[in-house]
């Protein structure tokens, strides 16, 4: 028993460190901004905290926080820009923004060692560090969720305007939200550069991006469950299923394409919303559905 | 030196007005961006070098390259946009359906190609080199200029002179509109998505000449460089378009030939963000890329 567990422990530790980024992604979304920079920010994370500590000295922990910071504090100067752009080009601006930082990671051989990366970072972070973070990762969205902040991402994403009548400030809840996201994922970048003894540039890339986006729309843009449904499944699925490992990026396309345009509320919210409504009887699901759509 | 990489500049920019021209179209016509653009142009690439290979003339290849690539482009319209156009959160779903496409035909050149780097035959293209007033220019050029200055200017044609292009502006102004006055939308999105697709199979085919280097990646690029060029000329404005690929073309170049290498990328994607902060609606836009606190 104990060895079977051992055996999946790897996937564990992957699986804790992608839904971490999956809720970055996944609280931006929420509440309405159209970014796709996750991947971004989290190699600003990364960078900084392996930076500090390999070339610097600095205790893993102190990097943790500088990290963080550093996430943070890069999606706040970013949220400038996003702020007077409307959806698809927040998502173009970010997409670019993903590039300026593979490219400078790259280009910047003295400090990020360009692109060969940084390598001998000392692992200090385990599964058990890990399932701590994910723990107290998901009990941050969970408050979010049930507070005040929580309800006017919602009712942001819903319907600006409406928002914005109801006294809700988008500008500020949107940056809230996205330095926030920049800071969970600064800290989530600096956990792998920890856990894994090395860096590279490319690692950070378009097909990181496809990944997480997949497991936030495969499982729900709204729930607190859909990131960990999401992940869960998109990561399990090549392991359980051998002859689809070989075709991963063939079945996550499919998986992107099919979500999209048949369960376009992921897995988790649409189960979700089928309970709800089975609870609340017949009348019920039809309002919740003009709620949710926006 | 300086002229002669402001004319190497003219030719990479008609090779990208191909790319993002049809990339363009298809944002005007339904304002959704479609991430599978890349793909799309790559199997241009792969179609002409397999016709190629298979003992087919070039032109035979070209043309086969465009109407693949113009069939595919059609193809992921039905069945990554269409049934997201009527379902209301379309712009969100587009990119994630269409990067689903894309990975999708991605993994095929992938298989098809076992991962491999694939060239065009030797002497596909003679190598002639002609000189005037100092300046060097290949055949190759020669031929990447006039079939990217022909193309663009049938489409021109085609778009501007011809019914079908009446209607395709009409479907662009207003979908609704345009079905009351009898246009039938989807027949329109079926031909604006084939001359996109043709567009970029083309430029795939003139790019895979030119640096003859066919591989399953050699989309993505190119796809950010769309980007790049579409939000400089204007979301959905194709002189903007046309115009912003050949200052995007020499400033490339230039970058490349004057600015530290590595730095290029990082120049131009900083050049852009500048664009959207200074001018978000492009050098020929609709007024829209502002948001809602943006007016206020």
């Amino acid at each position: 028993m104990m060895n079977l567990l051992l055996g999946y422990q790897p996937l564990l530790d992957l699986f804790l460190l992608h839904l971490g980024l999956a809720y970055a992604q996944w609280l931006v979304l929420r509440a309405g901004v159209f970014s796709l920079g996750t991947v971004g920010l989290a190699a600003v994370g990364a960078y900084t905290g392996g930076i500090l500590v390999v070339t610097y000295g600095l205790p893993a922990p102190l990097a943790l926080i500088a990290s963080a910071l550093s996430g943070g504090l890069v999606a706040l100067a970013l949220s400038v820009p996003l702020a007077r752009l409307r959806g698809i080009y927040q998502a173009i601006a970010t997409v670019a923004f993903i590039q300026i930082v593979l490219s400078l990671n790259i280009y910047a051989t003295n400090v990020t060692g360009g692109a060969q990366g940084i390598t001998g970072i000392p692992k200090t972070v385990g599964t058990p560090l890990l399932l701590l973070a994910g723990a107290a990762t998901i009990y941050l969205m969970y408050a979010i969720t049930h507070s005040r902040l929580g309800r006017a991402f919602d009712a942001i994403r819903q319907n600006e305007a409406v928002a914005a009548s109801l006294g809700v400030s988008i500008v500020r809840h949107q940056t809230l939200a996205f330095v926030l996201s920049g800071a969970l994922a600064g800290v989530y970048g600096a956990l792998e550069a920890f856990h894994s003894y090395a860096l590279v540039p490319s690692q950070f890339g378009f097909p990181y991006l496809i990944a997480i986006l997949s497991y936030v729309v495969f499982g729900g843009r709204t729930s607190l469950w859909g990131p960990i449904v999401g992940t869960a499944v998109l990561i399990l699925l090549p392991e359980v299923v051998r002859p689809l490992a070989d075709a991963r990026m063939l079945v996550f396309g499919i998986l992107l394409i099919l979500t999209i345009n048949f369960l376009p509320k992921g897995i988790a919210d649409t189960l979700i919303e089928r309970a709800r409504g089975r609870r609340l009887g017949a009348r019920r699901p039809a309002e919740a559905d003009t709620a949710k759509g926006s | 030196m300086l002229l002669q990489q402001l004319l190497n500049g003219v030719v990479v920019g008609g090779v990208y007005a191909l790319f993002a021209v049809g990339f363009n179209l298809v944002f005007g016509v339904q304002r959704l961006l479609n991430l599978a653009h890349g793909a799309v142009f790559m199997t241009g690439a792969f179609v002409a070098y397999y016709t190629v290979r298979a003992g087919g003339p070039l032109i035979l290849g070209f043309v086969a390259a465009a109407v693949a690539s113009g069939v595919l482009a059609m193809i992921i319209e039905v069945v990554c946009f269409r049934r997201l156009r009527k379902s209301g959160d379309a712009e969100f779903g587009a990119i994630i359906s269409s990067m689903g496409a894309g990975m999708v035909i991605m993994t095929f050149w992938q298989w098809v190609s076992q991962t491999q780097v694939l060239r065009f035959p030797f002497d596909t293209v003679p190598v002639v080199i002609y000189r005037f007033w100092g300046l060097r220019v290949s055949l190759l050029q020669l031929m990447m200029a006039a079939a990217a200055i022909a193309i663009v200017l049938v489409m021109a044609w085609f778009i501007y002179r011809t019914a079908f292009g009446r209607q395709v502006r009409a479907v662009t102004d207003s979908e609704r509109a345009s079905m009351l006055v009898g246009i039938n939308p989807n027949r329109i999105y079926n031909l604006t998505y084939f001359i996109s697709g043709a567009l970029a199979g083309a430029a795939g085919v003139l790019v895979g000449l030119a640096f003859n280097n066919i591989n399953f990646t050699m989309g993505e690029p190119y796809l950010m460089f769309g980007f790049a060029i579409i939000i400089l000329g204007g979301l959905g404005s194709i002189p903007g378009a046309l115009m912003a690929s050949l200052i995007f073309g020499m400033v490339q170049t230039l970058s490349i030939a004057y600015l530290p290498s590595g730095l290029t990328t990082a120049f131009i994607f900083s050049a852009m963000f500048l664009i959207l902060l200074v001018r978000p609606n492009g050098l020929m836009g609709r007024e829209e890329a502002g948001s809602l606190r943006g007016r206020r």
